[in-house]
């Protein structure tokens, strides 16, 4: 444990000294929030799947309670503060809706979300690791596709601390939450509390919001992997002028610059190194390879590329979409929330059908 | 083989982008830093962020 305090530390100076504090912060938030999934087996895929077959509604109460606590305390500072910090603030439209339906239809096939694919890649997952690559490239033919689906759709943005103020905002936003969660309630057996997924709701709220506070914007998850892959192809001869995605001021900046001073790279890197640091002692006992067949790799990897084109035309994944759209006051982060979830119906599904197939043939 | 292989190749997957990055790339420039927090500094936020939306002026949909 010393060790890999010590090593963590003396990363964070290194990035301060080398890059800035505020991306030395960023990255140690990311680590923060990396360890604290991994450590508390917290995410979205999960929670909804055991919501869907189980009727166990803990992981999804525990999720409400992250996002309306960061609501409540994100929406009021954004107000506050408007020349330095910005919601996650996006459009409602049919191929938005489409595309949160697809991520939810692959999120469940990989059991692995935004951050979920990363943190259990960063603890050794090999499906996560398989999808990972294809999430990334994924999410820059997604940059390359949403410019034509905003041209060629009618994409509505609906702020709601605009519309009603941020008090009311707020309240809507919590009245909302309330709701999904009395009817998750009403759907589940047992209790719907979990202390370890509440300790774990609690510390991401706070995360998220010292996020906005040191960023300036809510946490993401996308943006840093579509970036990735644009400047590797940069590197091999891509012109970002022909992209009308990667020509406004701010993503030709972020090309330009090192993915050292990327907010979402940072906290990628942060949440891929923080669950490797929780799951390294545990993973010694854990084998690598899962018994089923090697043809569910290459599903696993197809529908990560599905995750990253989604994720860019649904304006967020369940990161930068749904928890952090909903947090800021997005009504898109509710459109996201039920085609998602609908989309995670079918996902639950069809990867229950996938993986039997799978476990039978590598028997 | 346990997981840990996994953890190991998920982590030099991310020094190799860093550093692949860091070469080809324009190192960070800590001169050019912006404050350590967004809140109540003129460098706020960059507005790089997943619901970036192309072609609608993000800096006027995104700012509240």
């Amino acid at each position: 444990m010393v060790i890999r305090i010590s090593l963590v530390v003396t990363l964070l100076l290194t990035l301060a000294v080398f890059a800035g504090v505020r991306f030395s912060l960023l990255l140690g938030l990311g680590l923060l929030i990396g360890f604290t999934l991994e450590r508390c087996g917290f995410g979205f895929a999960g929670p909804w799947r055991r919501l869907v077959r189980d009727r166990d509604a803990q992981g999804v109460i525990a999720q409400l309670i992250a996002i309306g606590l960061t609501a409540s305390a994100i929406q009021p500072l954004i107000a506050y503060a408007p020349g330095s910090l910005i919601g996650a603030i996006a459009p409602v439209s049919l191929s938005m809706i489409i595309a949160a339906a697809v991520f939810g239809l692959s999120m469940q096939m990989i059991l692995g979300c935004g951050s979920g694919t990363l943190v259990n890649a960063g603890s050794g997952n090999i499906v996560a690791l398989a999808a990972l690559p294809l999430f990334c490239l994924g999410s820059f033919l997604g940059s390359l596709i949403v410019p034509l689906a905003v041209q060629s759709t009618p994409h509505v943005p609906l702020n709601l601390t605009k519309l009603l103020g941020v008090e009311q905002s707020v309240a809507v936003t919590l009245a909302g939450l309330l709701v999904v969660g009395l009817i998750a309630r009403g759907f589940s057996q047992g209790s719907i509390w979990n202390r370890k997924f509440l300790t774990a709701a609690v510390f991401l709220a706070v995360l998220a919001t010292l996020h906005v506070l040191i960023a300036g914007q809510p946490w993401g998850v996308v943006y840093g992997l579509g970036l990735w892959t644009a400047k590797a192809a940069q590197g091999i001869g891509w012109d970002p002028n022909t992209a009308q995605f990667w020509i406004h001021p701010v993503n030709a900046t972020a090309l330009k610059e090192s993915i050292l001073t990327d907010t979402t790279s940072l906290t990628n890197i942060g949440l891929i190194t923080g669950a490797a640091l929780a799951a390294w002692i545990d993973s010694v006992n854990k084998p690598f390879k899962q018994s089923i067949a090697v043809w569910y790799y290459v599903v696993a990897a197809l529908f990560g590329l599905f995750l990253g084109i989604s994720s860019r035309l649904a304006f967020g994944c369940n990161v930068g979409g749904l928890f952090s759209g909903i947090a800021s006051g997005s009504v898109h982060g509710w459109a996201w929330l039920i085609a998602g979830f609908i989309g995670s119906v079918a996902g639950v599904h069809l990867r229950d059908k996938l993986w039997l197939r799978a476990s039978r043939e590598a028997r | 083989m346990s997981r840990r292989i996994g953890i190991i190749t998920a982590l030099i997957a991310i020094i190799l982008i860093v550093a692949l990055d860091w070469s080809l790339g324009t190192p960070p420039d800590p001169y050019r830093a912006p404050d350590p927090m967004a809140f109540g500094s003129i460098s706020g936020a960059s507005g790089a962020i997943c619901s970036f939306v192309p072609g609608a002026e993000n800096d006027t949909t995104n700012r509240h």
